[in-house]
């Protein structure tokens, strides 16, 4: 899952003039014709019922998860509050741990030398292989789960943040410095605004990741949160609640994304936007 | 910056080594002195023995093979039509516009959200699994070669197109190449999450594989080879991406990376 | 009235130019090694001696690798010399800041500001009442050439247009002494030029001693009082030349084109 959202069709070649309303209309389109096949293919009876829920099928179970809830009772807002409630606890503990350690690391080159084989190596622990363990220390509570959470976040938190402050452009060091500047107002001054975007680019990544996290965490042992209601959903053979499911999510991803950019430009107008490549 | 005043060892990696090895021995110290306790927290050392004793190497190399097995076959399939599709779609603008929202669509959506669903689509069988690694590795490289290709220098299009290079030729000889660190970088990426996709379906649905060792470990109470395991997937998934990056440069040359 | 170019075998040693105008800054002497360099190879800088007087315009021209740069450098306190010494009005230089004000040939603007903020955060010490530096910054935006680009971010600016905005940030310093390292390297042919016109309209305007680095020869001509040829390892002067005092100069004074001549053949 990216963060980016959406992309965009490419000009390298020569493009024919299209009007700009088709930018939306022609995706919008598009859509649209998968939808009816899909709905054609589910009224003739082409597409099993169980494998394929027809859309208009999904449209009323969404209301049904709205009002009614599934499990009984436990809405759809119910599961979103829990869901969020952990990435946003385990997140903002990576983040807060990662800030503090990334800066010294990338600061002392001395320590990014000796801590950079251990750190590249926890990263590429896939976090989720992790759960077992997550839940002989932590029992099946909620601690668990955020102890998954912020252990994806906090990886790609630290690398982040170590490569923004050793990515400073050493000139603005120096032009600081023939501006009367001391260590501190360097720091504060030149520093961090000047690794403030890249630091914001990790802090999404790993927003995006403790999302994918939290939906594979939610799937064993638990059953509130939006992982846990597609994979319950599932075992019941409500595979239309596993859908709307799947599709909130990705919503609910889609809009993260897209708010956590539209705080970047407001908070850095500054910042020439560089799009980035994958989670 | 701070001024680095230690002597220089030979070399970053080596000095990398040694803050693994200081790692390991504080592990080591806090395990034994502090927890005492293996059923919470194994030494390095007891969980090396942990292995030895339960696991045989047969069985070992069994459940290896079978990750390794998933993982990259649902990469390669993934590799394979994110590459071409992300071209197609980055060269041909029909592609692009049907294509294109349709990913669009699917892409926000999380990998493992797709697990149920893959169950109930094909059972709980090897192709479940293969499916979600597929799709989860997918959409990074798709992205990642359509913006490639997509930013080719048009200088060079240009320069070719003089040369008499035209149609399939200029994309496969001229755009592929050059959009060739984009879509490393997205292979690279895919590949990671392959891994962790990979490990939560074998903890979810499966009865062997690395993922599935760890949650038996669990189970029976070996937190030393449940922890053996975990640290077995990360240097098998840190030994592909080095194997990728090996594979790119030998296919491509030195110069291709840019 | 022009007088007749003066051309001067050895450079103007300390002594001799504390006869003169006041010497604003001595470079006494000054060697610099870098760590890496083994014993056989010869240093960046070679005991470089040089007065320069106040609110004179010095030029060093020479090739890349020649320390230029690097005497700039340990000139602005940014680096030490391996031996010897500089001197500010008498002063020893002991680090960066402290009067010396210095534009690089990336603009270095802080991109988070915009540019009226870059300008004022160099006078931040010296003026701390907020009022009085946004007008002294709008006064100064107005110098080179801006009076409407204050609001604008770096990122919004042209190449020329940022170069601008640094030379107003070094002056805003109130600086004793104005250190250019190539500013308008990074530039087109045609902004180049232009620029040039501007900083001598802008330093006739704010008298300051200046020390500008260049590989352009052209460049240096246009703007010198005195010309300094260095050439590379061991770094130090091969040539001295007094230029004439009339500005604007023409590429097509004969004067200027003998001048060419005889540093084109030191380059060499």
């Amino acid at each position: 899952m990216t963060m980016l959202p959406s992309t965009t069709v490419p000009s390298s070649r020569d493009p024919r003039h299209t009007p700009a309303w088709r930018s939306w209309s022609d995706p919008l389109l598009v859509i649209a014709v998968v939808l009816a096949l899909w709905q054609t293919g589910s009224t003739l009876g082409w597409l099993q019922t169980v494998r394929f829920p027809a859309p208009t099928r999904l449209a009323q179970s969404l209301w049904e998860l709205i009002v009614d809830g599934y499990p009984q009772g436990v809405t759809l807002g119910t599961h979103f509050a829990i869901t969020m409630q952990r990435i946003v606890g385990g997140f903002l503990a990576a983040v807060a741990l990662a800030l503090p350690i990334g800066w010294l690391i990338g600061w002392y080159p001395a320590l990014d030398r000796l801590t950079g084989t251990s750190v590249a190596f926890c990263r590429s622990v896939a976090t989720l292989s992790l759960l077992p363990l997550a839940l002989i220390w932590f029992g099946t509570g909620e601690a668990s789960k955020l102890f998954l959470i912020g252990y994806g976040c906090f990886w790609v938190m630290l690398s982040n943040v170590i490569a923004a402050v050793q990515q400073v452009d050493p000139v603005l060091i120096r032009a600081a410095r023939t501006m009367d500047a001391n260590r501190f107002d360097i720091f504060l001054r030149v520093v961090v605004p000047a690794a403030l975007p890249q630091i914001f680019a990790g802090a999404r990544i790993a927003l995006g990741v403790g999302f994918m996290v939290i939906v594979g965490a939610e799937m064993i042992g638990t059953i509130v949160g939006l992982g846990a209601l597609i994979m319950e959903a599932r075992t019941f053979y409500r595979s239309d609640i596993t859908m709307v499911g799947m599709f909130v999510l990705g919503a609910l991803a889609f809009a993260i994304g897209s708010g956590l950019e539209w705080i970047e430009k407001r908070l850095m107008p500054w910042h020439e936007r560089v799009r980035r490549s994958g989670p | 910056m701070a001024e680095n005043k230690l002597p220089r060892l030979a070399g970053r990696t080596s000095q990398g080594l040694i803050g693994v090895a200081l790692l390991l021995v504080f592990w080591e110290g806090a395990a034994r002195f502090v927890w005492r306790d293996a059923q919470v927290l194994p030494s390095p050392t007891q969980c090396l023995m942990a292995a030895w004793n339960y696991l045989s190497p047969q069985e070992l190399a069994r459940h290896l093979g079978t990750s390794l097995a998933r993982v990259l076959g649902g990469f390669a399939l993934a590799a394979l039509a994110g590459i071409v599709l992300g071209a197609f779609a980055a060269w041909y603008l029909p592609v692009a516009r049907v294509v294109l929202p349709i990913v669009d669509l699917l892409r926000p959506i999380p990998p493992l959200a797709w697990i149920p669903m893959a169950i109930i689509w094909f059972g709980l069988g090897e192709s479940s699994k293969a499916f979600v690694i597929f799709l989860g590795a997918f959409f990074p490289i798709f992205t990642n070669a359509l913006r490639g290709m997509g930013s080719v220098s048009p200088v060079l299009l240009r320069a070719a197109r003089t040369m008499d290079v035209d149609g399939p030729e200029l994309l496969l000889r001229v755009a592929l190449p050059a959009a060739l660190p984009d879509i490393v970088t997205g292979l690279r990426v895919g590949l990671g999450l392959a891994f962790g996709i990979l490990i939560a379906a074998e903890l979810i649905a499966a009865d062997s594989g690395i993922g599935y060792l760890i949650m038996q470990s669990r189970e029976t109470g070996q937190m030393g080879v449940a922890i053996f395991g975990v640290i077995v997937i990360g240097l098998l998934s840190l030994v592909c991406d080095g194997a990728l990056s090996v594979v790119v440069r030998r296919v491509g040359g030195r110069g291709a990376l840019g | 009235m022009s007088s007749p170019a003066t051309t001067v075998q050895a450079p103007l040693s300390v002594s001799q130019a504390n006869g003169h105008a006041r010497c604003k800054i001595a470079i006494e002497q000054v060697t610099k090694r870098f760590a890496t360099d083994g014993p056989a190879t010869a240093p960046v800088l070679g005991g470089v001696s040089l007065a320069v007087r106040e609110n004179e315009f010095i030029v060093l021209l020479g090739r890349s690798g020649c320390g230029k740069t690097t005497l700039l450098n340990i000139v602005a306190g940014l680096e030490h010399a391996s031996s010897g010494m500089v001197r500010v009005d008498d002063a020893p230089v002991t680090g960066p800041g402290a009067g010396k004000g210095m534009v690089f040939q990336q603009s270095a603007l802080f991109p988070w500001l915009t540019a009226r903020q870059n300008v004022m955060f160099a006078a931040r010490k010296r003026l701390p009442d907020r009022v009085a530096r946004t007008a002294m910054a709008d006064e100064l935006l107005d110098l080179v050439g801006l009076d409407n680009a204050g609001d604008k971010y770096p990122f919004e600016l042209s190449g020329g247009m940022q170069q601008r905005v640094a030379i107003a940030r070094a002056l805003a310093l109130d600086p004793q002494i104005l250190l250019m390292d190539e500013p308008f390297g990074a530039l087109d042919e045609l902004t180049r030029i232009e620029m040039q016109n501007e900083l001598l309209r802008v330093w006739s305007a704010r008298r300051k001693t200046v020390i500008f680095v260049t590989h352009s020869i052209w460049e240096g001509l246009m703007l010198a009082d005195r010309i300094l040829v260095l050439a590379p390892r061991p770094g130090r002067i091969v040539l001295e030349r007094q230029l004439p005092q009339t500005r604007p100069r023409k590429r097509s004074d004969p004067e200027l084109i003998a001048l060419y001549d005889d540093i084109w053949q030191s380059l060499q």
